[in-house]
């Protein structure tokens, strides 16, 4: 029955989004960028890493929507590929470090005591750590590419969402229901699975899409320092950074990645805001 | 005062985390400090020397306990690569970091703060929407972008700022602008939503009919209640002003602890890396705590919890 | 509503922050104008900035103590002297001339010079500069644990010892009186004079090094020397200042000051067009960019161009499975379109190179040009013949550190080699790991450049193929023993003819025999002078660093 309940929270949440407008055109922006990502070898002839030296650094036309970069490579084609690998860098880093976060806070919660000083210790050392550095230093470890920028943003966010969790299980806890099941014998791993985790999801669901942005940033300002993705691949991150010398000869070149990181970053955002509206977490300077 | 002293002995024991943690990482990291220093002309022979010299051929516990024994005594090694003791290199880098940060600080609360209760206030008006568009700028441009196109108008186009550092005071102006800006959105966003909602609250109704005027009603109590988020949101700022400060100071050739940073990790200088790291956690953990006490000033509830 | 109306500022932001770009696109003249209109302002500042030249760098320097870097080069050429230098020619070709030394000559068994110090050259504190002080800098390059430049001493009889710590001083120099000393090399070396001329043999002062200790080129006021410039200040991270040295002994110089700046190359682009910098470097800036801003009317004039003295090469590690197989490497020789690269991505501004010693080298052979062309096809058929049909997998190792042309040029080259069928991938590592990986012997291929420190052959093929350590610290592996031998001989070889033959059959075998690496090209390195400047030298083997004191200013 409790199982049934949750089912229909999960409609519930669906339905409300697509009832408020504020939770909905970021959504649907969202949904096309990643269409975009997905589809977009469709829309284009060309390769994303094919280089034409004759015609590098063309403007816009002649085929090309937003002219040539530094090798002659479509821009466009650049873009959608881009694209697809910063909505990797944003979602995958984002969706491990909610989980290990959730994990890192709910065990810090329900087991207290030397536990619960241990990680949040952990957590506070890698929150004390300018997070660039941090990133820096494991990519420097690692050498640069897409799973190193990963991991490096999963040690960057963990801690901070981490806290937030730990004080929301907090919440749960002492919270009338979960007082009666504890009350009936049930036992912690029950409690924990039955009670708390599904009363998580709202603050997950809103960490996990504020945190998208921040994500978005990092991964730019890594390639920006030259330690982000590496070419062959390429990020929206790192066809910005590497246009700066020609930002302003040629602005083609930075605008289309930078548009689309605002697009993207500007989504995440205005849908996390929504969410937390529609889902009300409670108030943790989420 | 319990809690002050906890929070001390929770931020000593952070401090020493982080020392080892970065300590450990930097073992693991590709990239021999001495074949960094003696780059292009280089012989197994002088590599082993200098190993020796430095004594990184030590072992590692041997050579972390000798680390923090020497903390514990104010001696943070000595740079490899700048050969001059850490402390001192960092006294010199900080100044320079304090005064980027403040005054990016400033120009984010001012910004922030301003936007926000005018957008607020004049909700839906053509003030609302270039305050709230530059706030959304500053939250979806990366930080480098931002500080390209300021060097690019303000210097270039319109003359009005220096193009980098050069000791002047306004010569720190874009870059506290670039660095801001960030942190100004996310306040300006936050604050006006936090007064929306105050102002759509009964007690405003109240204080209109008592007969105070719309705006004060909205300076004296609506954003006294509004601030509170608003300042927590500030004081976790502080991390990530002094994490961008990495790439502002880079392009800003501002010579503060980011840079220096960026230097010892790119010649895999350990005692200044540990030291500025060590350093700038130590600045992070002080502000975090001035933060729990200004909120605790500002809330009298908390102050029993 | 309200979200509608977000999506609006949105868009209105993203415009403006494209009208921003876009007023810059078509901005080409004007931006011309605006430099045109700052020169102007230029010219204004000029009274009150006289005899003030400003530079930019692109990374700080580490040190200004040049025994412990092999890299930063720009102090220590304007602020020590050297006891000889080297001079460019009006035919382009170099000549060794007297500085610190006023005359020297040579025992006829070639292995003793003796020479006589100028007379009345003091540092810039006073103290007088005497043959001690030429011992002690040599034996402190051979004492100093972290000593970058032990190269440059180790010719000398009992070298070895001192740097084994078997001796306590440096038995070769003799000290005969305080402007008179001897050096007697181990074995007769015809580069010997010319590696005295590089700013690695700088001539420090016994008494202001020993009494600066640690301070000794970190801090300015304790790092001097006999040059024309003392350096006032140093921020670091931020820039440096120089000031005329009163007590130089040579001619006084144009440029009374100068401030080095650092900043990012499309910071110095800015500086550059507003008129706050008088020296650009464009090997820092993309060639397009080059192109369409000053290889134009209004720059074009203030352009100097300089042939760099060194080769732009691709190695590969002979211990690398199948890049051991010399068919294989000779594939790669073909593979690569040098020419394409050259013309894109440098504009064409330099020439092929065919061998290992740059144009303008000493030695320097024709007869070893001319023979690499470009051929897929062939390289496709080799590639079959040696039983690699199906292509491999390769790793480039990329130093991110590098210039966005080196990084574009390593992308092209990644590209040609897939293009016979070479899966390539480019492994990017900062510069700390790309040396570590290198000095180990494990880096399969990297693009890279050698500058000439002196003109002389010994200085690039010792460097690379001269004896086992250099080859694995080069990461070639190059395996053959005899060859190897050869090169360490070579050095000593004094009779002119036979140097020349010995080194040139040294060239053939290792490049077209063995195909060690893919020799790419060298570069002309241009700089744009601002109007301030009246006549600028670069370095003779067009490094970014130069002479201040060769440059006038008007």
């Amino acid at each position: 029955m409790k199982k049934e309940k949750r089912q229909n929270a999960a409609a519930d949440i669906l339905r409300a989004c697509l009832k408020n407008k504020a939770a909905l055109i970021p959504g649907i922006i969202i949904l096309i960028v990643i269409a975009l990502s997905v589809f977009g070898p469709l829309l284009t002839h060309y390769d994303e890493t094919s280089q034409d030296l004759l015609n590098r650094l063309m403007p816009p036309g002649n085929g090309h929507i937003f002219g040539t970069d530094e090798l002659g490579r479509d821009v466009f084609t650049r873009v959608l590929y881009g694209t697809r690998v910063s909505l990797l860098v944003a979602l995958l880093p984002t969706a491990l470090a909610v989980a290990a976060g959730c994990a890192a806070g709910v065990c810090a919660a329900e087991f207290k005591g030397a536990t619960d000083f241990i990680i949040m210790r952990l957590a506070d050392i890698m929150l004390s750590i300018p997070g660039m550095l941090l990133a820096m230093v494991v990519l420097y470890t690692l050498g640069g590419s897409l799973t190193s920028v990963v991991i490096s943003l999963v040690l960057i966010e963990w801690g901070g969402i981490a806290v937030v969790v730990r004080t929301a299980t907090l919440e749960i806890r002492e919270s009338e229901f979960v007082e009666a099941a504890v009350s009936t014998g049930a036992g912690r791993f029950r409690v924990m699975m039955r009670h708390i985790l599904p009363n998580l999801v709202p603050t997950l669901i809103v960490l996990f899409t504020l945190n998208i942005p921040s994500s978005i940033l990092s991964e730019s300002g890594l390639s920006f320092l030259g330690i982000g993705i590496q070419p062959p691949d390429v990020s929206l991150g790192l066809m910005a950074g590497s246009s700066r010398q020609y930002l302003f000869q040629m602005p083609h070149l930075a605008l289309a990645p930078a548009g689309m990181i605002m697009v993207l970053v500007l989504s995440f955002n205005f849908l996390g805001d929504a969410l937390r509206d529609i889902l009300d977490p409670g108030r943790r300077t989420l | 005062m319990k809690g002050l002293a906890g929070r001390i002995i929770g931020v000593i024991v952070v401090l020493i985390g982080v020392v080892a943690l970065i300590f450990v990482m930097l073992r693991i990291i590709p990239g021999d400090p001495a074949s960094v220093l003696l780059n292009e002309h280089v012989s197994q022979a002088n590599i082993d020397r200098l190993t020796r010299t430095m004594g990184l051929d030590r072992s590692l516990p041997e050579q972390f306990f000798g680390y923090l024994a020497g903390v514990l005594h104010g001696d943070f090694g000595r740079s490899y690569y700048i050969q001059q003791p850490v402390s001192n290199l960092i006294m010199e880098a900080l100044p320079f970091t304090i005064k980027l940060t403040l005054l990016s600080i400033a120009f984010a609360w001012t910004f922030g703060i301003i936007s926000g209760v005018a957008s607020a206030m004049y909700n839906e008006h053509i003030i609302d929407y270039l305050f709230r568009g530059a706030a959304l700028l500053g939250i979806s441009v990366p930080v480098f972008m931002v500080a390209l196109l300021l060097q690019y108008i303000f210097y270039f186009r319109l003359s009005i700022f220096p193009l980098t550092y050069d000791g002047s005071f306004a010569s720190l102006i874009l870059p506290a602008i670039a660095l801001g800006w960030n942190s100004a959105g996310s306040i300006a966003r936050l604050m006006r939503s936090e007064l929306m909602e105050e102002l759509d609250a009964p007690y405003m109704d109240t204080a209109k009919a008592k007969g105070l005027s719309y705006r004060k009603a909205v300076l004296v109590h609506a954003l006294r209640n509004a601030a509170l988020p608003v300042i927590s949101l500030m004081a976790l700022q502080l991390s990530g002003m002094l994490s961008g400060a990495v790439i502002t100071e880079s392009i800003f050739s501002i010579p503060g602890l980011g840079k220096l940073a960026l230097t010892a990790l790119q010649t895999r200088d350990m005692p200044l890396l540990q030291g500025t790291v060590l350093f700038t956690a130590f600045l992070i953990a002080l502000g975090n705590i001035c933060a729990d006490l200004i909120n605790t000033l500002l809330n009298p509830r908390l102050r029993t919890g | 509503m309200t979200v509608k109306h977000i999506y609006m500022i949105a868009l209105i932001a993203a415009l403006i922050l494209s009208g921003c770009g876009a007023g810059a696109g078509n901005t080409d003249t004007s931006a011309q104008q605006d430099a045109a209109a700052s020169q102007t302002a230029g010219a204004q500042a000029d009274n009150a900035d006289s005899g003030l030249l400003r530079g930019a760098l692109n990374a700080d320097i580490t040190t200004m103590d040049v025994h412990k870097t092999s890299n930063d080069y720009m102090v220590p050429m304007n602020i020590y002297d050297t006891l000889f230098t080297i001079r460019k020619k009006d035919d382009g070709s170099t000549e060794i001339v007297n500085s610190l030394a006023e005359s020297y000559d040579l025992s006829d068994d070639g292995k003793t010079y003796h020479f006589t110090l100028r007379d009345g050259v003091v540092f810039s504190d006073g103290t007088p500069l005497t043959a001690k002080d030429v011992k002690f800098t040599f034996e402190r390059i051979l004492t100093l644990p972290d000593s970058a430049q032990t190269d440059y001493a180790i010719p000398i009889d009992g070298a070895q010892d001192l740097l084994d710590g078997k001796a306590d001083s440096l038995k070769g120099i003799t000290v005969e009186d305080d402007h008179n000393f001897s050096i007697t090399l181990s074995e007769p070396y015809a580069g010997f004079l010319a590696s005295l001329a590089t700013p690695s043999a700088s001539i420090y002062s016994e008494k202001i090094v020993t009494e600066a200790g640690d301070d000794f080129g970190v801090l300015p006021e304790k790092t001097l020397g006999t040059g024309p410039y003392i350096v006032t200040e140093w921020t670091r991270g931020s820039g440096l200042k120089f000031e005329y040295n009163p007590r130089y002994w040579g001619e006084e110089p144009s440029v009374k000051r100068v401030e080095l700046s650092i900043m990012e190359p499309q910071a110095m682009n800015m500086a550059f067009q507003k008129g706050d910098l008088d020296i650009l470097d464009c090997l820092l800036i993309d060639s397009a960019i080059v192109k369409s801003i000053y290889k134009t009317d209004a720059y074009k004039d203030h352009i100097v161009s300089i042939d760099r003295m060194g080769t732009n090469f691709f190695m590969m590690n002979e211990n690398v499975e199948p890049l051991n197989n010399v068919q294989v490497r000779k594939a790669i020789q073909m593979a690569i379109d040098r020419e394409s690269i050259l013309q894109s991505i440098y504009d064409g501004d330099g020439q092929l190179e065919d061998g290992i010693y740059p144009t303008g080298c000493l030695v320097y052979n024709k007869e070893n040009q001319g023979w690499l062309k470009y051929d897929p096809e062939g390289a496709k058929k080799l590639l079959t013949d040696a039983g690699y049909g199906d292509g491999f997998d390769m790793e480039i190792c990329l130093d991110t550190s590098n210039t966005d042309a080196v990084q574009n040029t390593v992308q092209v080259i990644a590209q040609n080699l897939n293009d016979i069928g070479i899966r390539a991938n480019i492994r990017s590592v900062d510069h700390a790991s790309y040396l570590d990986l290198r000095n180990s012997g494990d880096m399969s291929s990297y693009l890279a450049l050698w500058l000439l420190d002196f003109n002389d052959p010994d200085n690039i093929i010792y460097t690379f193929f001269g004896n086992k350590d250099n080859t694995k610290t080069r990461s070639n592996n190059y395996a053959d023993d005899a060859v190897i031998a050869r090169v360490t001989a070579a050095k000593t070889i004094v009779d002119e003819t036979e140097r020349n033959k010995e080194y040139a059959a040294l060239e053939k075998k290792l490049v077209q025999d063995d195909a060690v690496w893919v020799p790419m090209f060298s570069l002309k390195h241009l700089f744009v002078i601002s109007d301030r400047v009246a006549e600028f030298t670069p370095h003779w083997a067009g490094w970014s660093d130069f002479y201040f004191a060769q440059t006038e200013l008007k």
